[in-house]
């Protein structure tokens, strides 16, 4: 076991992880926070990603250990208070999810995609997200979520 | 007068789907869980000889170590064929074995490098064509044997399911055709690939020898009554609660993570054993679609009717039979098209192979029969000089036609969808080509599908002291947004707001029967269960405020939670309402059971109305797309696609349903498919079997359509599978009008197109 300082969604504790766990794992089985989900475990389907002192990461090919002292933010982390984020608002209204599996990981990218760039072209939103798959096919209304986000910071 | 039905109201699945609190299949845990972990075959067919698993049961952590000699039964809804684990025999790559459950997943697959088999391999049939062949083994020497269903056997060959169909005389309508065409299709294994994939986590309990499972399902009662009877157990036995479901499109319909749950469960003490299968297990070891090899034989006159056609299809069930014994039938009377053709002949013929199994996929085999029927539509307006168009517009079905069967069919949008789509994608227009090696063509296809007759849906509605209504029913969200619409019509139904109703999750202990979360059924069927539910408990609310306002009931109207007289004045909220009964309690449940049985509809000449459906649903695609003539890749430009579906319940969720499967059909004609050798996958991962990204996205306009249907719930029909079935036909007959290239088997590979581009250069040379 190994002492790792993870920082999620602003609450820094210190636990004792199995060092071949991933951040996916120690995340969803030791924190409970399962809002972040796991397709593949490989890194191909993108449905684990969270943010890595902003960035998005595949959370299944992440040593726990290496996120030591990282800033995660967890889809479970986005809303204050009750209070949906923009992008959470904007996927809502216009119906950017179906099953719902992949909506974690796309919220969150959008979100840090968001942060860099507050109009982002289409073409760099298909990039930022082309990582993430949705069997549902969600793509046509994630594209909507983000114009209206676009609307909203203007 | 309706409030919420036919408006975009947000789904009410949003906030637990966009904060990550929806708790999915893959997301139960439960105290004292034990982790399951399955050994596959690496054979397509095998005798298994012997099997040792003294280290695997001794190895640290583990707790049970299961064969199919410990749990020798089988399950099959149509035909019992399929073990639980393998018994004696091994029939694909990836057929589970032996089954461990220790106290952590790590432990249970270090355990299972300790089991040694001894396999002895047998000839394996690894093509369906084959499979038929008199030389061919038998996949399943005891098929006559099994306990089956009324569908038709072909005892002692690989045919488990063959149907015939004949109306009229075939071979006559040919001898009257100005114009013969025949033609040979085939479409091919894809995989459902649901981002959540298969999980389950079961729990025996000896004292009433029953079952409880935790799963993700799209058919809990089925699913619940196939795991019933391959266990032996009355079907209450076995109880299902069912999570929110991460996808499914057909797939999580018969037991694939369940059957080994269960039997670990059965040796484990009552403690809960959890299976969850990798990415890779998931896309080579659950379920694919049936492939299907389809000869279609059409007659057509110089005038452009379609006189004849005759279909030979074969399907390729895989090594059990599983779901497709319907397949097999059902979609292969869709083959026929939304079209009037007065003489038909069908042969069905299904057949075990050394493969995967295989299933419904969204659409139950209309995929299939579609991407036959629409090919070769355009090869015959090619052939008679006829813009494809106007072909189909020519002989489509129109309201109040004939079905093969004598139905006479109501709510029949599809002028309107071929239509529409054919402006949208300005059909005849010519598109400037970008780049010299690039090339542009238009493609249409259309469809038509029945929906399961007869079945039933039950609901309970239940209202709360505080004024919240949970509609109670085994309808799974399985994604498609079916919650919101259900809750949308008993809001109206009832007169309440939709905010105060809820869906609860399905336990197949609590909710009564519904049938599948399939055919698109549960609009229509749930819808009007909820229609009839809703309405008394409105009449006794209203009969509730008469008696606390000391008026005639007849004269009060319950509207978005609140009681208004006849001139539209406020009386009193609901919740006032039933504050007044808060110191003795009130609540009001009220049940309805509908079923599409005996409705007049269904109708249709005798012997034969076993072949209507309670509503038809109609869909049209038109493609645009761009191929590179240099390395052969097709980009799709555009898709207008446009669904009958009688009434938008919500015309968001319906977009999103027609936007969806024209990704997902596609994904499934240009990048999807699977690699074998020697009867394994080889390309069992995410980055080897592609399935479309946001950035393969092309510009979809989806198109909502609302013919009238009188029985339907506020009108309103189905959308989930047609949205998928007619995008690879479009999309190939707009390769065909790009660069002249006819390709009849699914996918739509570059290499294939270069092939056929080369075959065409040579033969013009």
């Amino acid at each position: 076991m190994i002492n790792v300082n993870l920082i999620v969604n602003g609450d820094a504790r210190e636990i004792a992880v199995d060092p071949r766990l991933t951040l996916l794992e120690v995340l969803r089985e030791n924190m409970l926070l399962t809002g972040t989900k796991e397709g593949c475990g490989v890194g191909e389907c993108g449905t684990c990603v969270v943010l890595a002192d902003g960035d998005p990461v595949t959370s299944c090919l992440v040593l726990a250990g290496d996120a030591d002292g990282v800033h995660i933010e967890t889809i479970e982390g986005l809303a204050s208070n009750g209070e949906l984020s923009d992008v959470q608002q904007a996927f809502v209204k216009t119906g950017a999810f179906q099953c719902g599996f992949c909506t974690p990981a796309m919220v969150l990218t959008a979100t840090a995609l968001f942060r860099d760039d507050d109009q982002p072209d289409v073409e760099n939103v298909k990039k930022a997200l082309a990582g993430i798959l949705c069997r549902c096919g969600a793509y046509p209304k994630i594209l909507e979520a983000v114009a209206e986000i676009k609307g909203v910071q203007t | 007068m309706t409030t919420y039905v036919g408006t975009r109201a947000p789904r009410v699945d949003s906030v637990e789907k966009v904060t990550g609190s929806a708790i999915y299949g893959v997301d139960v845990a439960l105290p004292g869980m034990l982790h399951g972990a399955v050994l596959r075959s690496p054979h397509p067919h095998a005798r298994i000889l012997s099997i040792d698993t003294t280290a695997a049961a001794a190895a640290p952590g583990v707790t049970a170590v299961v064969t199919g000699r410990d749990f020798p039964l089988l399950f099959g809804a149509a035909i019992k064929d399929q073990p639980f684990l393998a018994i004696d025999r091994v029939r694909y790559v990836g057929e589970p074995v032996v089954a461990v459950a220790a106290a952590s997943e790590a432990e249970a697959q270090e355990a299972l490098d300790l089991i040694r088999i001894d396999y002895e391999e047998l000839p394996a049939v690894l093509d369906m064509r084959f499979a038929l062949s008199d030389d061919a083994p038998l996949v399943h020497p005891d098929l006559h044997a099994y306990e089956r269903g009324p569908s038709d056997i072909v005892p002692h060959t690989n045919i488990n399911t063959i149907y015939r169909y004949e109306r009229g005389d075939v071979e006559a309508g040919f001898a009257a055709a100005d114009y013969v065409i025949e033609g040979e299709y085939s479409a091919h294994a894809i995989s459902h690939v649901a981002l959540e994939v298969h999980a389950a986590i079961a729990q025996y309990d000896s004292g009433s020898g029953g079952y409880t499972l935790w799963v993700s399902t799209d058919r809990p009662f089925l699913l619940r009554n196939e795991l019933a009877g391959g266990l032996g157990v009355d079907s209450s036995r076995v109880r299902l609660i069912v999570a929110q479901v991460g996808g499914s499109f057909g797939g999580k319909g018969v037991p694939v993570a369940e059957a080994v749950a269960v039997a670990l469960a059965r040796h484990s003490g009552g403690r809960p054993v959890r299976v969850e299968y990798t990415r890779e297990e998931d896309l080579v070891a659950s379920q694919h679609r049936v492939p299907a090899i389809m000869k279609l034989k059409t007659g057509v006159n110089r005038d452009g009717f379609m006189l004849a056609r005759s279909a030979e299809v074969l399907w390729d069930s895989g090594a059990y039979t599983a779901y497709t014994v319907g397949v097999a039938i059902r979609g292969s009377q869709t083959i026929v098209g939304p079209y009037r053709i007065p003489d038909l002949k069908i042969l069905s013929r299904q057949v075990y192979t050394n493969k995967s199994i295989t299933g419904s996929y969204r659409g139950y085999g209309t995929t299939q029969v579609t991407w036959a029927c629409e090919t070769q539509m355009d090869e015959i307006a090619v052939e008679l000089g006829l813009d494809p168009v106007a072909f189909r517009l020519q002989n489509g079905y129109e309201e109040g036609d004939s079905y093969l069967n004598g139905q006479i069919m109501h709510g029949v949008g599809l002028r309107e969808t071929i239509e529409k789509t054919a402006v949208e994608i300005g059909w005849g227009a010519v598109e400037r080509e970008p780049a010299p090696h690039l090339r542009r063509g238009k493609g249409i296809a259309t469809m038509i599908k029945p929906t399961m007759t007869p079945s039933s849906s039950n609901v309970l509605i239940n209202l709360a002291q505080d004024g919240r209504v949970a509609v109670i029913c085994a309808a799974p969200e399985i994604g498609s947004g079916q919650d919101t619409v259900l809750a949308q019509m008993a809001a109206d139904a009832i007169g309440v707001p939709l905010d105060d109703v809820s869906v609860p999750r399905t336990d197949t202990a609590l909710t009564p029967y519904n049938g599948p979360v399939a055919s698109s059924r549960t609009t229509y069927h749930m819808g009007n269960a909820i229609l009839t539910a809703g309405a008394e408990i409105r009449e006794e609310l209203l009969g509730l405020a008469g008696d606390t306002l000391g008026v005639d009931a007849e004269g009060l109207e319950l509207r978005d939670g609140a009681i208004y007289d006849l001139d539209s004045e406020l009386r009193i909220t609901l919740k006032d309402l039933l504050a007044k009964y808060s110191g003795e309690g009130y609540s009001i449940t009220a049940g309805s059971r509908f079923s599409s049985q005996g409705s007049p509809l269904l109708k249709a000449d005798p012997g034969e109305e076993w072949m209507s459906s309670i509503f038809w649903m109609l869909c049209t695609q038109a493609a645009e797309i761009e191929v590179d003539i240099e390395t052969g890749v097709i980009r799709v430009v555009k898709i207008a696609a446009a669904a009958d579906v009688g009434k938008a319940i919500n015309p968001m969720t319906v977009e999103q349903q027609i936007e969806g499967g024209a990704v997902m059909g596609a994904s499934n004609a240009i990048l999807e498919s699977f690699s074998y050798r020697d009867g394994r996958i080889e390309n069992g991962t995410l980055a080897d079997y592609k399935v479309a990204t946001i950035q393969d996205l092309p510009e979809i306009v989806p198109i909502i359509v609302e013919s009238v249907h009188d029985e339907a719930p506020y009108g309103a029909k189905g959308v989930g599978e047609p949205a998928a079935a007619a995008t690879p036909p479009a999309i190939a007959n707009a390769l065909y009008d790009a660069i002249g290239v006819r390709i009849k088997d699914l996918p739509l590979t570059p290499e294939k197109v270069l092939e056929a581009m080369g075959e065409l250069d040579a033969g013009g040379a």
